[in-house]
């Protein structure tokens, strides 16, 4: 067989593990989830029952779901995810890109071992990182003490009462790695004839920054709020650890509780398909804007 | 659904390992979920659940394909799977009673009721003993999930409670028997709280304890508290402008004192990190061992209601319809519910057995609980007095999880 017509079978080829993959771990919990959703209720036990069919589907848990997020109880709660998720990016940003434009054009020799402190945290379980967060920040732990050590706090600040700023925190502190990691990579790739040309026409450091390296590192900036967002969106592990407060309930902590502590499985699926769409809305965002980059760079 | 006292504890630091498998596994209650897309072979349509009360008490079923044991057989040889919550008896019993019959002793652990029973539907799993609460109890009776107990295989059962030998979820004992009981109270930091007020649920919306008040992340405890707190006493009342009413109530305590929502109570109390924490008198009782270092028992209090009924608990042990090893199973029931083995129990979960023998004054003589928490000790008369959260209908589910869910979204 010849190479010519090898290449039409096997490049589609290999992209079947993937697929696969795809199909298996997402496509079909997610129908499940939908199921779940649009289904049925024991009426012995009070489960769920997963209704295959679409023609069978029922919509009144996502109805009300939806109206409660609308216009309900769960609207401040969807608010309140929007803004300690935009938040907690805007936090990302701002210790982000500077950490990875630091290493990715400045670091030079120290770039490996910054890179390795920089996923160190990776090493470590997540809840064990927040669980010492929960230690650092109790009424007598050390970071009340070191601010009570200064002249301007005399009382202990109360970091784990449903504090919206610990949340926050705390959420940008869980994902950083996620960001740093895609914009390093982005950054890594810039031309450096692009930067020496920029000057060498006489714009500054500020200039070259601002007109050519943020617009090269635009699509790893994207890639790197897509990969924090999401996960972000449907975090309540975090919450629950530093606040465990309703003033700070997040959606996922909604969905969490529907689905494990209650028998109103469906509404809990019904709050995911609303997430899920809310995401997928910024998700079709950030591919028409990788598409439009990659046409360009074409 | 009412939370159970073992339920798994979101600040539990033995069982965050497990939690985090969940989060890695990105799906949040993917375990229900998957569990709900399970193969179901009992039948359940078409049926309507008797609601126990103490005032109707219910006959379960008894279904004629599923028989209980011959009298004086031999128990079996092998392994005796028990289905348990995690934590839920003393390693030193299981143990105990391995070596006294010659058999192995395999505990499976669950994190919730719903998941229990959603994977004893499946009918894959082949365990011999397994501990309902009573609130499901209906369920997976006539879901044929459980086997009648034969009771010349239970003499300790004696023991018990006597309204606990003839309880009013099973009447004649048909498929249970007690283990544990609990009474829901404050634990409070008896260092900080100077007095409690004549109505001690005032203390919830004390200010002076803003930041440092936690109410259980269980809707039916909470609200349930809230009614209480207004001198209700239908625990499982559907009213929905009683229920609606008690949740506002609870509403006002996230501003008032920045309330905390949490199951953590046995450790949050004794590391100081609550003052004021809606309990589970067991876990009271267990908070002693997670003082710091040097701290002093004394700086735990627990309240339960002294001029009127609170709510109190119970858990009880069955043996699983179909169970391989069903005589080792009642051997097994009747062994936990032996004085010396129960109290050996007690000691390690901190659960107090449903036996007469256990008044608050004796466990306090014989040091297993301090004497300030001898209030955490439940009597036979605070469980006959007490109100019980039992199962509700479907619509009445509803409604309570929808106001509890709305009292969590702040």
């Amino acid at each position: 067989m010849s190479r010519a017509s090898r290449g039409p079978r096997l490049w589609p080829a290999l992209s079947l593990p993937g697929t696969v993959w795809l199909i298996a771990f997402f496509a079909v919990p997610f129908y499940a989830v939908a199921a779940i959703a649009f289904g049925l209720t024991d009426p012995l036990f009070r489960s769920p029952i997963p209704v295959w069919n679409p023609l069978q589907w029922q919509f009144d848990h996502l109805l009300g779901a939806l109206q409660r997020s609308l216009s309900g109880d769960l609207r401040p709660v969807f608010v309140r995810t929007f803004v300690y998720v935009g938040a907690a990016l805007a936090l990302c940003i701002a210790i982000g890109y500077p950490v990875a434009y630091y290493v990715a054009r400045l670091a030079g020799r120290r770039r490996g071992l910054l890179l390795a402190l920089i996923l160190a945290p990776w090493w470590i379980n997540y809840l064990t990182r927040m669980l010492a967060w929960v230690n650092l920040l109790q009424p007598d732990g050390y970071v009340n003490r070191v601010l009570q050590s200064t002249p301007f706090v005399s009382q202990p600040v109360d970091w784990l009462g449903g504090n919206p700023y610990t949340v926050v925190v705390a959420l940008a502190y869980g994902y950083l790695p996620f960001f740093i990691v895609p914009l390093f990579a982005t950054l890594d790739r810039i031309d450096g004839r692009l930067l020496e040309a920029s000057r060498d026409l006489g714009i500054g450091t500020v200039g070259t920054f601002w007109h050519v390296t943020l617009p090269l590192s635009r699509q790893g900036l994207l890639t790197a709020s897509a990969i924090t967002l999401l996960p972000m969106f449907g975090d309540y592990y975090t919450n629950t650890l530093v606040s465990g407060s309703p003033s700070t309930t997040m959606v996922g902590n909604q969905i969490e509780f529907y689905l494990l502590q209650t028998q109103q499985k469906g509404i809990g699926a019904a709050l995911v398909l609303i997430l899920s769409a809310l995401l997928m809305v910024l998700m079709a965002y950030y591919l028409v804007q990788t598409q439009r980059a990659s046409r360009e760079a074409a | 659904m009412v939370m159970h006292p073992r339920e798994p504890r979101p600040y539990d630091r033995r069982r965050f390992l497990r939690h985090s498998l969940y989060l890695s596994m990105g799906a949040v209650g993917a375990p229900s979920l998957l569990a709900a897309c399970g193969s179901d072979d009992t039948s359940s349509a078409g049926t309507e659940l008797p609601l126990a009360r103490r005032d109707d008490p219910v006959t379960l079923p008894v279904h004629d394909d599923v028989p209980s044991i011959e009298d004086g057989l031999q128990p079996e040889s092998g392994t005796l799977k028990v289905f348990n919550y995690a934590d839920y008896i003393a390693p030193g019993v299981i143990k105990a009673f391995s070596q006294d019959y010659g058999v192995q002793v395999e505990v499976t652990t669950f994190n919730s009721m719903d998941e229990a029973v959603a994977k004893l539907r499946t009918g894959q799993s082949d365990f011999d003993v397994f501990f309902p609460t009573p609130s499901v109890l209906a369920q997976i009776v006539f879901g044929k999930l459980l086997q009648p107990l034969n009771h010349s295989y239970l003499p300790n059962l004696g023991n018990a409670w006597e309204m606990l030998q003839d309880p009013f979820y099973d009447q004649g004992s048909l498929y249970t028997v007690p283990y544990t009981v609990y009474t829901t109270g404050i634990g409070y930091r008896a260092d900080e709280v100077d007095t409690i007020p004549a109505n001690g649920y005032d203390l919830f919306w004390d200010e002076q304890y803003a930041g440092q008040t936690h109410i259980l992340d269980d809707g039916r405890e909470a609200i349930g508290m809230s009614m209480l707190r207004e001198g209700m006493e239908d625990m499982n009342t559907e009213d929905p402008d009683t229920v609606r009413a008690a949740g506002e109530r609870l509403q006002e305590l996230v501003d008032a004192v920045q309330v905390k929502i949490d199951i953590s109570g046995y450790t949050e109390v004794p590391e100081g990190r609550a003052t004021v924490h809606q309990c589970w008198s067991g876990d009271m009782i267990s908070a002693q061992y997670y003082l710091p270092s040097g701290d002093s028992p004394d700086v735990l209090g627990y309240w339960y209601p002294t001029d009127s009924p609170g709510v109190v608990g119970n858990d009880t042990m069955a043996v699983i319809a179909g169970a391989e090893h069903p005589v080792l199973a009642h051997h097994f029931l009747n062994y936990v519910l032996d004085e010396q083995n129960a109290l050996r129990n007690f000691e390690w979960v901190g659960y107090q057995p449903a036996l007469q023998k256990f008044s608050p004054r004796y466990l306090s003589s014989e040091g297993y609980v301090p004497a300030n928490l001898e209030t955490a000790v439940v009597t036979a008369d605070q469980y006959n007095e007490g109100h019980q959260l039992l199962q509700l209908s479907p619509d009445g589910s509803a409604l309570w999880d929808e106001v509890w869910a709305t009292v969590k979204s702040g």
